[in-house]
């Protein structure tokens, strides 16, 4: 089989993340699968993934043929004529480059090929009812349909690749847990000592904002139980670290470095409470089971919100409603905004939700099996190929 | 090319051989870099009627459409007859036909409508796109509440339901968009 997965970098890193995680599933789950990737972002791609070089027209990593969304024309191309696309995955309806798209419409191709719009992740209803759902193309030989990944069933669920499950598991071995936190740590550049395995691990990722109160209440939880903080390379790097000094440094505060994707989900496992964003670092942080704050990806008049809600709804039988009020005065406070600035947001309580970890870390352990319960996109994804032939 | 976000109800696009109309938006829905559509549509060549997704990535082949400016002349049951401004002529197409555009006009309406013909046929019309109508029902309007973002029913004087902000009365003229039947403001 041969399937051939499409990516425009949209926001960094995170859509060329999903499909990199992907591309790891599915070769995982079909060893013989042949995969070729064409990305428009290869810079981005090669962040994640040092091996890969971004300005080459052609390159194999992982078994995976790697190219450029504007292939020049040349032998590369010619493969491409050869071995014509017939299993196709556009993420998030990324669209195809023109050369490809003159492939996929080619008149004179008499086989039929077979498109998956992998969609963005929503918690929102329409996940299920869009799911495999049949969407229109020019051409009758081109059958395109909807993949909704989500959080319900009857999507395709979340990508449970082997990486992560292995990480997952070792990190929630609680014999093993401070060690293997110790080791996360010291892949992504930090020497922590055994009094830093002991304290609450903090992992901030989301986009830029006012974290002025978040500083304040973490600094107040400090007070009970020694916590630090670990701070994503990006957007919330600098805005964070201004809270922190305004407040006087109230706790160990360190700086992570981009990590390639491993090394950032295995620090996301050994934290104890993340705040995480867009959908590809709130798929994981959920799957991991450990409390998580989401902030969402702005859009237009708010409607962040609704998605947020929508998560909020699938949560709520997982939790005690006391918990699950917390819950969701805290993500609908910290994602009401309408703009992503230094100065936006502040309206959100952290610390109702820290007091109460201990019995929110059985809801959100809950949530997590839930979501382990609706498979595997990977494997969702080439039942389906198989299945259409 | 007709591309994804170009349409909506009555828009007319190929499908391999097939000819559709849309004939209702079933679903809208906003992801981070686009929407996902769900319609309605009917093979204006056969007659059958089925619904289709549709994607931020597609685009579609034009068909050859002749349009004529018409106005609504009257509705005999479930049929639309239209008048031809310049040549007078009566043309009938069935509230099936119209789709969701039914709802957007009356006889008494001022404005103009472009009926399609394909291969010498009506198979049905555009409308401008936003249009102004008065609503005949809904509750009481919530004085004070100004900021359009909690929405209520109402009835319009075509007979349909939209959602229209809470500080909308009985007899409140208002701009609709007829793509989706969203409300666009107040009318003054």
């Amino acid at each position: 089989m041969k399937i051939d997965l499409l990516c425009r970098v949209i926001d960094n890193y995170g859509d060329i993340g999903v499909v990199y995680r992907l591309a790891k599933a599915l070769s995982a789950l079909e060893p013989t699968l042949e995969l070729r990737l064409i990305v428009d972002g290869l810079s981005s791609f090669s962040a994640l993934v040092p091996e890969i070089e971004p300005c080459r027209e052609e390159q194999r990593c992982r078994g995976w043929e790697i190219y450029p969304w504007e292939l020049p024309k040349g032998q590369a191309r010619q493969r491409f004529r050869a071995y014509r696309p017939r299993l196709i995955v556009e993420a998030f309806a990324c669209g195809k480059p023109a050369w490809y798209e003159e492939l996929v419409f080619d008149p004179a191709d008499p086989e039929p090929r077979t498109i998956l719009n992998l969609e963005y992740l929503t918690a929102e209803d329409y996940a299920a009812e869009f799911h495999l759902f049949r969407a229109a193309t020019r051409s009758p030989l081109v059958r395109k349909f909807f993949f909704m990944p989500g959080f319900t069933e009857g999507t395709a669920g979340l990508i449970l690749d082997r990486d992560f499950a292995a990480t997952r598991e070792r990190l929630s071995d609680p014999a093993g847990r401070q060690a293997a936190r110790l080791a996360a740590a010291r892949r992504a550049g930090l020497a922590f000592s055994a009094a830093d395995a002991a304290r609450l691990w903090v992992l901030v990722f989301s986009y830029e904002r006012d974290f002025r109160r978040i500083v304040a209440d973490l600094a107040a939880y400090g007070q009970q139980r020694p916590l630090l903080a670990l701070v994503a390379a990006g957007r919330s790097s600098s805005p964070f670290f201004a809270a922190w000094e305004e407040a006087g440094r109230p706790f160990p505060a360190h700086q992570i470095p981009f990590l390639r994707q491993e090394a950032w989900d295995e620090l996301l496992l050994a934290a104890d409470v993340s705040i995480v964003r867009g959908e590809e670092s709130l798929a994981r942080a959920a799957l991991g089971g450990r409390p998580f704050l989401w902030h969402a990806y702005l859009q237009d008049e708010a409607h962040q919100l609704v998605k947020v809600q929508a998560l909020l709804d699938c949560m709520r039988p997982h939790f005690a409603p006391e918990d699950h009020a917390v819950l969701s005065s805290l993500f609908l406070a910290f994602n009401d905004r309408r703009v992503d600035s230094p100065a936006s947001g502040g309206g959100e309580a952290l610390l109702p939700f820290l007091e109460r970890l201990p019995s929110l870390e059985t809801g959100f352990a809950s949530f997590a099996r839930k979501l382990d319960s609706l498979g595997d996109l990977a494997l969702h994804l080439l039942t389906f190929f198989r299945e259409i032939g | 090319m007709i591309m994804t976000g170009d349409i909506h109800g009555g828009t007319v696009f190929k499908v391999g051989n097939d000819v559709y109309i849309v004939q209702r938006m079933l679903g809208i829905k906003g992801g981070r870099n686009g929407q996902v559509k769900r319609l309605r549509v009917k093979n204006i060549v056969t007659g059958s009627t089925c619904e289709l997704g549709l994607d931020m990535g597609e685009k579609f082949e034009d068909v050859q459409l002749d349009y004529h400016k018409m106005k609504l002349s009257y509705i005999d049951g479930d049929t639309y007859v239209f008048i031809d401004q310049e040549s007078y002529e009566q043309y009938e197409l069935t509230k099936e036909d119209l789709g969701d555009n039914a709802g957007y006009i009356t006889p008494e309406d001022d404005f103009e409508v472009e009926v399609c013909f394909y291969e010498g046929k009506p198979v049905g019309m555009t409308l401008p796109i936003a249009i102004e109508r008065t609503i005949t029902y809904c509750e009481p309007g919530v004085k004070g509440d100004t900021s359009g973002k909690t929405f209520k029913p109402a009835t319009l004087d075509t007979g349909i339901e939209i959602s229209v902000p809470l500080f909308c009365e009985i007899g409140t003229k208002i701009k609709l968009d007829t793509r989706d039947g969203t409300f666009i403001e107040r009318v003054k």
